[in-house]
C-alpha cells in the first residue's frame, strides 16, 4: 500500500522552508515531488530598481551563509563592464574571504550531516570549528554574516594582521585532522550509515546540471576556481577532490577534503599577501553609472557555481540582474537520490546535497 | 584575442558549433534562431555540455530575449535568441536541468514554453499572476 507523506513547507529535519511529498511503499520511497518558492523575495526584480551601491548590499542578502560570493559575483560583473581592475592585495583578500566562507559553510554542512547521521558529538565539534571561522570573519570584516567587504574595484577593509588569521588556521587544521577526518573518512559507523545511500550517478548529475561538491561526488570534476580562475586563484596550488560513487559517503569525503584544500589556499594567500592598495576607484555612490553592455561573472560558492549576468543601459540602475544559484540546480536531483531508499534515510540524503533555500528562492 | 581563445574557437568549429562567436565579458556569445533552440539543445547534450541557465530580458517590442547558457569544458557559451509572440519551444524534455529554469522564466517574464508537460508554478503559487519581473505590466 502506498502512502503520500507531505514534509514541510517548513522542513522539520533541515529547518529550511521547502516541501517534499514522498510516495512510499511501506518504508521505501517510490516517488518524490518538490515544492520550493516559500522564501521567494524577488531579488532580481528589486536589484533592477536600485542603484549599483544598493545592489551590492541587496545581493549580499540573497544568502545568510554564502553572502560574500553574491556581492563578489555582482562586483566582478560590474568591473567587467566599467573596466575597473582591483589591485593585487584586494584580489588576495577576496580569496581569503571566499575560502573562510567556504570553511564555515562546510563546517555547517558537516555539523548538520553529523546530526542526521546520529553523531551529535561531531555536530558540536563542527559547530565549534565554525564559530572559530566566524570569529575570524568578524575580526576581518566587523560582521559575522554579511561582511560588506566587496566594492566595485576592490574591497572595503584591509587585513591588518594576516598572522593572527594564520594562527587561527593552525589550530583549526589541527582540529580538522584530529576530529573531522578520522570520523568522516575512517569511522565504520559513519561509513555504514552513508555508503551506498542516496546515489546520484554521473549521468543524472550531468542531466540535472548539478554543480559543486554534489557534482564532484558524482565524478564531475569541475570547479570554477580551477576551470575559469577569478580573483587570485591562479596563483595558488590546490587540489579539486573528486569521488565517483555518488553516494552520501562520497559527498562526505569531498566536503571534508575541500576543508583541507581551503586551509591550504588560505595559508598561501595569507603568507604571500602582497603590499599595496585595496581598491582602485573611489567609493561608488548613488550617481555611479556603468557603461552599457552585458557581463557574466561566475564564482565557485561553497555549494557550487554561482552565476550573475548584469546588463547595463548606461544609467545608474541595472537593466537586468540575473542570479543563478547552485542549489537551484542541485536540489532537483533529490527526486533521483531518494528513490528506492529508506524513508528514514531521506533527511540525510537531502541534507547531503547541502541545500540552501534562501539562495534557491531568492 | 589570445591564443587560447583562438584555439577554443577552432574547437567550437570542429564540434559543429559554427563560427561568428564573440568573446565578451565572461562568455562566448552567438545569436541563435528561435526555431533552432531544440536542435541546439540536442547538440549541446550530445557534447556533454552542462546546462547553466536561461537568462531572460524583456524588450521594448514586448518580446523577450533569452540567453541559453551552457558550460563546455569550463567555457561559458551563451546563445542569444528571441521569443516569437512571447513564446518558444521547450527544451526541458531534452535537458531536464532546464525544467525549473523554464518554469521560473514563465513566472517572471510571461514566456510560454511550448510543449511543456509540467506547467505548475515554481516560485509563485497557483492562481498568482505571471510576468512578475516585467517592468510595466503583470499578465493576468
Amino acid at each position: 500500500m502506498s502512502f503520500r507523506i507531505p514534509i514541510g513547507p517548513y522542513h522539520p529535519a533541515l529547518e529550511e522552508p521547502y516541501k517534499l511529498e514522498l510516495v512510499c511503499d511501506g518504508e521505501t520511497v517510490r516517488d518524490a515531488v518538490m515544492h520550493i518558492g516559500f522564501n521567494f523575495r524577488g531579488i532580481e526584480y528589486l536589484a533592477e530598481r536600485r542603484n549599483y551601491l544598493q545592489g551590492i548590499t541587496l545581493v549580499e542578502r540573497v544568502c545568510g551563509i554564502c553572502s560574500n560570493v553574491h556581492s563578489l559575483s555582482f562586483c566582478q560583473a560590474v568591473e567587467q563592464l566599467n573596466g575597473a581592475q582591483p589591485p593585487e592585495r584586494a584580489l588576495y583578500i577576496r580569496v581569503i574571504l571566499a575560502e573562510l566562507e567556504r570553511l564555515h559553510s562546510h563546517f555547517l554542512w558537516a555539523g548538520v550531516a553529523a546530526k542526521l547521521i546520529g553523531f551529535k558529538t561531531i555536530f558540536m565539534a563542527c559547530f565549534t570549528l565554525r564559530e572559530e571561522v566566524m570569529d575570524a570573519l568578524s575580526a576581518i570584516s566587523g560582521n559575522r554574516v554579511n561582511y560588506g567587504m566587496n566594492r566595485i574595484g576592490g574591497v572595503n577593509r584591509d587585513i591588518a594582521d594576516p598572522q593572527a588569521v594564520l594562527n587561527i588556521l593552525d589550530a583549526m587544521e589541527r582540529d580538522i585532522t584530529r576530529t573531522i577526518i578520522p570520523i568522516f573518512l575512517e569511522d565504520r559507523t559513519v561509513e555504514s550509515r552513508c555508503k551506498g545511500v542516496g546515489i546520484l550517478t554521473r549521468e543524472q548529475a550531468k542531466a540535472m546540471g548539478a554543480v559543486g561538491p554534489l557534482a564532484r561526488a558524482s565524478g564531475i570534476g569541475q570547479d570554477i576556481r580551477r576551470s575559469v580562475p577569478y580573483c587570485a586563484y591562479d596563483r595558488f596550488e590546490f587540489n579539486v577532490p573528486v569521488e565517483s560513487s555518488g553516494d552520501v559517503r562520497a559527498r562526505l569525503v569531498v566536503h571534508t577534503l575541500e576543508m583541507i584544500e581551503s586551509c591550504r589556499i588560505l595559508r598561501q594567500a595569507l603568507s604571500t599577501l602582497p603590499d599595496g592598495p585595496i581598491h582602485t576607484t573611489p567609493p561608488v555612490g548613488a550617481r555611479f553609472k556603468v557603461p552599457a553592455g552585458t557581463a557574466i561573472s561566475r564564482v565557485e560558492a561553497p555549494r557550487g557555481e554561482v552565476m550573475y549576468q548584469i546588463t547595463s543601459n548606461g544609467t545608474e540602475i541595472p537593466e537586468r540582474v540575473r542570479v543563478r544559484t547552485p542549489t537551484f540546480m542541485n536540489m532537483a536531483t533529490v527526486r533521483f537520490t531518494v528513490l528506492g531508499q529508506d524513508l528514514a534515510d531521506s533527511p540525510l540524503i537531502q541534507a547531503s546535497c547541502d541545500p540552501c533555500y534562501s539562495c534557491t528562492d531568492r | 584575442m589570445t591564443m587560447a581563445s583562438g584555439s577554443f574557437l577552432t574547437t567550437l568549429w570542429e564540434l559543429g558549433l559554427g563560427g561568428d562567436w564573440e568573446w565578451k565579458n565572461g562568455s562566448w556569445w552567438k545569436t541563435l534562431d528561435a526555431a533552432d533552440v531544440r536542435a541546439r539543445a540536442v547538440h549541446m547534450v550530445s557534447l556533454e555540455a552542462r546546462f547553466v541557465a536561461v537568462t531572460a530580458m524583456e524588450r521594448p517590442d514586448k518580446e523577450v530575449r533569452l540567453d541559453y547558457q551552457w558550460d563546455l569544458n569550463g567555457q561559458l557559451l551563451s546563445f542569444i535568441t528571441m521569443t516569437t509572440s512571447q513564446s518558444i519551444a521547450t527544451i526541458a524534455d531534452l535537458c531536464p536541468a532546464a525544467d525549473w529554469v523554464e518554469r521560473e522564466t514563465h513566472e517572471y517574464f510571461a514566456v510560454e514554453f511550448i510543449g511543456r508537460e509540467n506547467t505548475k508554478p515554481l516560485m509563485t503559487r497557483a492562481g498568482d499572476p505571471i510576468g512578475i519581473n516585467l517592468h510595466k505590466e503583470v499578465v493576468k
